[in-house]
């Protein structure tokens, strides 16, 4: 059984139609690219996934239970958000805390872990990207890459099943961009499923066991297993 | 006058200023501030959130604060109260004068540096899991608060001086006493240029407190 499965997911900004009818599957432990020229609605499609906005029309099914996308219910939307975690192109890590408390945060305050706890698993997601020599640093101290690597391991924090990648690596320079894809290459050999939205071809050949190429808010193309 | 009677005079009415200045001035501007600022961040929330009636509600409220002078304000309410049968002391008109007018700037200042910080802090927010509270309390406020707090300790600092004001309705306050001492010795300019040198000694004062508090803000790694 598909861990997530999407079907005919339409989605306009006001008379603008940027996603007519995106349909596709993911099983655990696969990872999925997604490509296709600027504008095709790849960021859109991965924000409707995680609800940052609301699809008009479709049918998400997570973990098998069915939802309508278009009429989704707050508590609906958290219990799907708490098992999946979002990776920005520009990382949007909190400014007003360090890298420990930002992977921290969502742990206690949202999953109200004891803060001590919090932590303590934080820091242990900060080694897994590297980061744990950084714990006492702001946003504003870090490089791309390292910020890159902290808002990765604030996603792994709290368990998801699934991570979105929304270009993880397109505002980075080359140097920068390997490490972040190093990150994501081990989380894809430990089997983190994850749907990866990126411009690195070779990056996605090489760890994706599904590709898709979109074109003006279509799936145009989809190699790998069957959708 | 000889400098030996002005001197005596300056010296002389010294504590007397003074005293109404901590016991009133002082008092006044930061009761009032401290409220203020809590109406300001109530009502920057309610229009950040664009909350159905109460968001056009504070707009209203800032339209009228804002487009009309603080003295016609203090009169208004001084004279208006009573007629409302409520009656209370003239001192606590003031505060709740002052709070509410400074309340009004204050929001917007609060609501600008509310929407200052990216939006995108906020999804990340949403994508672990925090409500929009959990977000308000961690994420938006903090640093809303630290890029408002220089605009809002001027504020203070304004309304220091601004509580003269308050003698048009009655309260006493150290520029009245002033005015008082003035006027039983006639000799007007030395005890002006006294409470001038006092206001300014309260505002150097708090300038430095506002320098303490930015720095125990912090500025979250961001070099200034
Ligand atoms: N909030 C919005 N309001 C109006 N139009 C939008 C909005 N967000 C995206 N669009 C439009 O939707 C279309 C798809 O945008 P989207 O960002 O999903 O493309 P993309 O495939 O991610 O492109 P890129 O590779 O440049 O990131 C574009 O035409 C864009 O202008
Ligand atoms: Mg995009």
């Amino acid at each position: 059984m598909a861990l997530l499965e999407i079907k005919d997911l339409h989605k306009s900004f006001k008379e603008t139609e940027v996603l007519s009818g995106v349909s596709l599957s993911i099983e655990r432990g696969e990872v999925m690219s997604i490509q296709g020229p600027s504008g095709s609605g790849k960021t859109t499609l991965l924000r409707c996934m995680n609800f940052l906005e609301k699809s008009d029309a479709g049918t998400m099914i997570f973990d098998g239970e069915e939802y309508e996308l278009a009429g989704i219910g707050k508590a609906q939307i958290a219990r799907i958000r708490r098992r999946t975690g979002f990776v920005f192109q520009n990382y949007n890590l909190f400014a007003n805390k360090t890298a420990l408390d930002n992977v921290a945060l969502g742990l206690y305050s949202a999953r109200r872990i004891p803060k001590k706890e919090a932590r303590e698993k934080a820091m242990e997601q900060l080694k897994h990207v590297g980061m744990e020599g950084f714990a006492a640093s702001y946003p504003a101290q870090l490089s791309g890459g390292q910020q890159q690597r902290v808002a990765i391991a604030r996603a792994l924090a709290c368990e998801p099943e699934l991570i979105y990648f929304d270009e993880p690596t397109s505002a980075l320079d080359p140097d920068l961009t390997a490490e972040v894809l190093e990150v994501m290459r081990r989380l894809a050999g430990e089997g983190m499923t994850m749907i990866v939205v990126t411009h690195e071809t070779a990056f996605a050949k090489e760890v994706s066991t599904k590709a898709i190429y979109m074109e003006k808010g279509k799936i145009k193309e989809t190699k790998g297993e069957k959708l | 006058m000889t400098g030996q009677a002005v001197w005596e005079l300056v010296t002389g009415s010294f504590p007397k200023i003074l005293e109404y200045g901590l016991k009133v001035t002082l008092p006044l501007a930061v009761i009032a501030f401290i409220l203020s600022t809590l109406i300001a961040v109530g009502v920057a929330m309610l229009q950040y959130a664009k909350v159905p009636v109460a968001g056009p509600l504070c707009r209203f409220y800032i339209w009228i604060i804002r487009g009309t002078p603080l003295l016609v304000q203090l009169m208004v309410s001084f004279y208006g109260l009573p007629l409302l049968g409520i009656h209370i002391h003239p001192f606590i008109v003031a505060v709740a004068v002052f709070s509410i007018n400074e309340g009004a700037y204050s929001a917007e200042t609060m609501r600008a540096a509310m929407e200052a910080v990216p939006a995108g802090q906020l999804e990340a927010g949403y994508c672990v899991g925090m409500s929009y509270m959990q977000n308000m309390h961690h994420i938006i406020l903090p640093q809303a608060f630290r890029t408002a707090f220089p605009s809002l300790f001027n504020a203070l600092i304004s309304m220091v001086k601004d509580t003269s004001l308050a003698s048009a309705i009655t309260v006493v306050e150290m520029f009245t006493r002033t005015k008082q001492i003035a006027g039983q010795s006639y000799n007007y300019l030395p005890l002006y240029l006294e409470v001038a040198l006092i206001y300014l000694l309260f505002c150097t004062v708090l300038s430095f407190v506002q320098r303490g508090g930015e720095k125990l803000l912090g500025s979250y790694g961001v070099r200034k």
